[in-house]
Formats: structure tokens, C-alpha cells, sequence
């Protein structure tokens, strides 16, 4: 390898993107040439720079942030016609024209020639400056558990979504057992079957109180509490970007993507796109089809033709055992007005109302430092001796009698190994406890551990 | 092919006002780079960024050049930062002379050049950058976001690389190209 070449192949060597032979003889040449090694420092040096201010920038999010503000900024515009600024007026000029523009296209273009990816792309420009969404949709779930809980095996739930961009912003969701409401000042969690509920303040400019949202505020809440587990159903609700997001993945990841036309009464036709996505996951991997993230899909997108928006999702879990329908968006309102008691929560009588500053008990010395397996162990010890403040130092919920009931007494048969997935942060503990009622139950608790105090506390599998 | 600079600021001219959010995407990050290290802390950036990106929305009817949409956001940024300092050096000056120093030195750092750097790559080459550096991708994956071959997007790099070092060598100042006329 010359020195040119040399030079060419720099930066994929430090990307560590050349194959092993070209690498081999990059590298020899850098050793015998102290004018590409020269360059090599420059480059080194300034990938550095880059880098540095790489991490500066990252987690940074200032997108909704942003958008909320010059939202607002519109809405604070006056509304005569000669006081609006004149970009303002121009671009609402401008909205009119091209939607005439798109509506001949629509009226004079072959059908044959829109693609899916067409169909999707004026998807989402039919889906911007939306001010509410309603979405009724059918899950297959156990009505009381939590957001995140699908099974092929359950029967059909429904989930409801109403979802507010004006003003602050307000949402509720809702499923039988369970309803999250944010009404601009808190977000409530109220469990039905259980009779509690945790309260979370808002925090301005954000309308899901994410993890790091939160943690801004001044407000620490672990990761999984902190949109109650409701963050996919608003990343569906937002509907532009989902349709942006699953466009760029289908091409980027080279999924199937195919249209369809459907007549739905006379003179009113639907496009409809069925992507066949992906996980990316071995079919050993626990997770593998476990979630949505982690599954293999066929996505169903219906499109109303006269007005290019989204009608409905279906999503199907591809298994070896044929195709199931798990989720399903069976009608989707735009721009309703909301009723005020849509994000009015009134909790019955003798509602225990928590959460608002979590914290495992007990000290941290005696519980930090644990394998996950010796957590799980401790913590079915605990719940056999009954001793639930012992309980309290790996559960990080409240904890009421229906909870006591079900756990107090239990006694271990066994527990296993711990395990883990590319798709999750925590680890699964192999279990089988056998309940006071004789009930023998096998499955895998989900353990997390606190990166501050090194502790163990339960995310899932009981 | 993600679209350009130029479409997007098209599309919120044309009565699309949500397209600006793939641009607040975008420049997010190195923006934020460069407020954070003129102004020396992670809050006030967020608040200069925020404010930068707001103003630039309002102010898109006087771009000329919309393929120049990322350096007029940096000057509005640099301007935001030159007001966020100027209200701060007099709080400082009331209550403490030292702060005044410490928020004046920054100035002097040349580390904020290099953001300023990008906005002169062609845009296909601070895509590439941004893509590798602020979003913190894999070449591979830049390659697939972008439906580029991986050589493709190594030798963008590569020549970013050479311009942006070509932009970042110290420039000589007028007195000593007035010395060397000597």
C-alpha cells in the first residue's frame, strides 16, 4: 500500500470498517511512514473534536419543546387578517393553493401509479398540525394489566386514547382495569382492580413526563413509572411521525412494503400499505417476539383516498404457528373537540393515592451488592415471611391487601439462573413459587438494578 | 435519501409548519455543542437553543438562500448567546466583578469555530458529520439511513475531514498580513 491509498483508506481504518487483510497493510505502511502517521494525528485530532462535541450535544431532545412554542406563539397571534404578520398570512395563501394543487394531482393521476411508500408520504402530510387525535383500538390483553401487556393467547381488550396538542396539552388513556389522565398539572395512574393510583406532577413544555423530563424537574422516578407504560400508544397517537418513522425504517431496513386498493362503499376507496417488519432478533432470543420492538409484524395501514389520512392499523405477530392480529387502531377522530371531563379523573372514595416520591425501603447497605438471583430470592423470602417492610426495599409500588394476600405465605420450589435480552436493561430471574392458595406459578421476574445505590428492585414478570 | 435543507424549509414556507421539527432534528445537536460551549452550562444552552430555533422559525420569511438554512440558525444562535451573556455579565456587574471575568473568557475559545465550520461543508458532507458525530451513528448505519455504500459515506468523511481543517487552520490576522507586506 502506497501512500495514496494509504490516505484513501484512512478514515475506514479508524472506522474500523476495512476488511482484515486492508487493515493489515494500512496499518504496516503507518509504521514504516511518518507522513501518514502526520496524518493520521491530524484526522485522530479532530475525530476527537467531533466527538466531544458529539456527546456534548447528546440526549438532547428540543424538539417537542420547540414546536410547543411556536404553537403557541401562532395561537397568540391575533386573529384579524391584517394584524397577522405577513409570513403568516403568506403561508395560510400558500396552504389553500397547494391544497388545490394536491387535490387536481389526486383527481388527474393514474391510481396505478401511487406506491406504498406514496401512499405512507402523504399519510404523513395529512397527519401534521393536528390538534387532537381519538383513537379507539382493541388489544390482545388482560383488561387490568399494565399498557405494556400483550399475548396472542389473551382475548380482545379495548384501549382508548384521547390526546390534546392546544394550550398545554392533555391526554387520557384507558383500558377496563386502568386509566392515565394528564390534565395540564398532574398525571394519574389509577389501577381499578387494586383501588390506588400514583399522582406525578406535569412538567411544562412536556406532555408525556418521561424519565428525563422529570429528572429536570427535580423529580426522580424510575424509568419505567414515568409515562406509566403508555409511551408506545402515544408514539402510535403521534400519528405524522409514526408514519415517518416506519417509511424511513421500511427503507432504510429493506422491509416489504405493499399497496393495495380497497372500495369501501360507493365513490369511497381506501389504500391500503402492509409493511412486513423486521425485529432484527435471533429466534433464540428471549424477547423475540415478546413486544412490539422485538417482533416480527405485518403492519396493515388503511388510508382513506379522498383525504390521504390514516383510518386504521392492524398489527399481526407473524409466529411460526400462522399470523395473530394483536393490535388493532379500529377508528381513528381528527381535530374533535374534547368534552372537559374526557381528562377529568374523579377517583372513588378510599383511593390510595402514591408514588409521588418513590424509594425502595430499607437501607442500602444491606441490599446493595446482591446478584439478581439472590434479589429474586430474598424478595419471595420476604413476601413467604410476610414481612413486608423486608418487601418494600425491592417493590418499588404501593402495596395494598389484594397484593399481600396473593404473595404472603408463598413458599419457593425454585429459583433460577438469571438471564437477559439485547432488548432489555434489566435482568429475568427463572422462578416457581407455590401460593398460599396452592396456585403453582413459573415465570421470569424482572429485576432492575439502580445505577446509584447498586439495588434491585422489581420491572415486571409477577 | 432524507430531503434536503432547501425542502423542508420549502415546506414550512408553504404552509407546513410542522416540517420544522425535522430540521430542529437536524441542527439540534450541533447547536446545542455551540451554545454549551460559549456559554459554559448545559441549562442556559438549552434555553439558548431553544430560544435560537424558535427565532429562526419566525424569521425563515428573510432567508434568501434556504440551502443555507444552518448558518443563518447559527448566527441567530451566536446572537442569542451574545444577549444571553450580555444580561448575565450585568447581573455579574452588580453582584460579582469575578463572574464577569469568567463569562468574558469564553470569547476567547476557539472550540466553538468548529460547529461554525460545518455550516460552510456542502450539505451532503455536514449531513454525513452530523449523522456520524452529533447523532452518534455508526458509519453502517449512516450508510443505511442515508441509502449510501458504506465506501461512499467513508470518503464524504474523509473529504469533510480535509475542508473542515482547511476552514479550522488559524487564519492570519490583518496585522500580520500587514507585517508580511512589510
Amino acid at each position: 500500500m502506497n501512500c495514496i491509498e494509504c490516505q484513501e483508506n484512512l478514515v475506514a481504518h479508524l472506522e474500523r470498517v476495512l476488511d482484515p487483510d486492508q487493515a493489515a497493510e494500512c496499518q504496516n505502511h503507518l509504521a514504516g511512514c511518518p507522513a501518514c502517521r502526520g496524518e493520521q494525528a491530524n484526522m485522530t485530532e479532530l475525530r476527537q473534536r467531533l466527538e466531544a462535541h458529539g456527546e456534548t450535544a447528546s440526549r438532547v431532545a428540543l424538539g417537542p419543546a420547540v414546536m410547543g412554542r411556536i404553537r403557541r406563539q401562532q395561537a397568540e397571534t391575533p386573529s384579524s387578517v391584517t394584524a397577522l404578520p405577513g409570513w403568516v398570512r403568506w403561508a395560510l395563501g400558500c396552504a389553500a393553493a397547494t391544497a388545490a394543487i394536491v387535490l387536481a394531482a389526486l383527481l388527474i393521476s393514474p391510481k396505478t401509479t401511487a406506491n406504498a411508500a406514496d401512499v405512507m408520504a402523504r399519510g404523513v402530510k395529512a397527519a401534521m398540525r393536528l390538534t387532537s387525535v381519538h383513537l379507539q383500538c382493541r388489544v390482545r390483553s388482560e383488561p387490568a394489566e399494565n399498557f405494556l401487556h400483550i399475548s396472542p393467547k389473551s382475548d380482545f381488550t379495548t384501549v382508548e386514547l384521547w390526546k390534546e396538542w392546544e394550550g398545554q396539552g392533555r391526554w387520557r388513556i384507558e383500558k377496563p382495569g386502568r386509566v392515565v389522565v394528564m390534565d395540564g398539572q398532574s398525571t394519574v395512574h389509577f389501577l381499578r382492580p387494586l383501588k390506588s393510583a400514583i399522582k406525578v406532577p406535569a412538567v411544562p413544555g412536556t406532555m408525556v413526563p418521561t424519565a428525563q423530563a422529570l429528572s429536570v424537574a427535580g423529580e426522580t422516578l424510575p424509568e419505567r413509572w414515568a409515562p406509566f407504560d403508555t409511551g408506545w400508544l402515544h408514539a402510535i397517537a403521534d400519528i405524522e411521525r409514526t408514519l415517518d418513522t416506519e417509511l424511513h425504517r421500511a427503507q432504510a431496513k429493506g422491509w416489504p412494503m405493499t399497496v393495495t386498493r380497497e372500495v369501501i362503499a360507493a365513490g369511497v376507496t381506501q389504500s391500503v400499505v402492509t409493511v412486513e417488519a423486521s425485529s432484527g432478533l435471533p429466534q433464540g432470543d428471549y424477547l423475540h417476539n415478546k413486544s412490539f420492538d422485538t417482533a416480527d409484524t405485518r403492519r396493515v395501514y388503511r388510508f382513506d383516498d379522498a383525504t390521504a389520512r390514516l383510518q386504521g392499523v392492524q398489527v399481526f405477530l407473524r409466529d411460526a404457528g400462522g399470523d395473530v392480529l394483536v393490535f388493532e387502531v379500529k377508528h381513528i377522530a381528527y381535530n374533535e373537540v374534547f368534552a372537559p371531563e374526557v381528562f377529568q379523573l374523579e377517583l372513588p372514595p378510599g383511593v390510595v393515592v402514591g408514588g409521588e416520591q418513590p424509594q425502595l425501603a430499607g437501607d442500602d447497605a444491606s441490599h446493595a451488592g446482591l446478584t439478581a438471583e439472590q434479589a429474586a430470592r430474598k424478595f419471595f423470602e420476604a413476601c413467604g415471611r410476610e414481612d413486608w417492610d423486608e418487601v418494600s426495599a425491592f417493590w418499588p409500588l404501593p402495596m395494598d391487601e389484594r397484593f399481600k394476600r396473593a404473595l404472603g405465605g408463598l413458599t419457593i420450589v425454585s429459583v433460577g439462573e438469571s438471564f437477559t435480552s439485547a432488548a432489555y436493561s434489566g435482568r429475568y430471574v427463572p422462578y416457581e413459587i407455590r401460593l398460599k392458595s396452592g396456585r403453582v406459578q413459573k415465570h421470569n421476574l424482572a429485576l432492575k438494578q439502580d445505577p446509584k445505590s447498586a439495588r434491585w428492585y422489581w420491572d415486571g414478570g409477577l | 435519501m432524507d430531503a434536503t435543507d432547501k425542502e423542508h424549509v420549502e415546506q414550512c414556507r408553504n404552509g407546513h409548519p410542522d416540517d420544522y421539527r425535522f430540521l430542529v432534528e437536524r441542527y439540534q445537536g450541533p447547536v446545542f455543542a455551540y451554545l454549551a460551549i460559549r456559554l459554559g452550562d448545559r441549562a442556559l444552552a438549552e434555553d439558548a437553543a431553544q430560544e435560537s430555533f424558535v427565532r429562526a422559525f419566525f424569521a425563515l420569511p428573510k432567508l434568501k438562500k434556504p440551502e443555507s438554512f444552518y448558518a443563518f440558525l447559527l448566527g441567530i444562535a451566536g446572537r442569542v448567546a451574545h444577549e444571553m451573556r450580555r444580561a448575565a455579565s450585568r447581573i455579574a456587574k452588580r453582584d460579582d466583578a469575578a463572574a464577569l471575568v469568567t463569562a468574558d473568557a469564553a470569547d476567547d475559545r476557539e472550540e466553538y469555530h468548529l460547529e461554525e465550520a460545518i455550516a460552510a461543508l456542502p450539505e451532503s458532507h455536514r449531513q454525513v458529520i452530523l449523522l456520524r458525530f452529533y447523532e452518534q451513528l455508526s458509519c453502517q448505519d449512516v450508510a443505511n439511513r442515508l441509502g449510501l455504500p458504506l465506501g461512499t459515506v467513508t470518503k464524504t468523511l474523509s473529504r469533510a475531514y480535509a475542508q473542515l481543517r482547511q476552514i479550522l487552520k488559524p487564519q492570519p490576522t490583518p496585522d500580520a498580513l500587514l507585517r508580511v507586506e512589510k
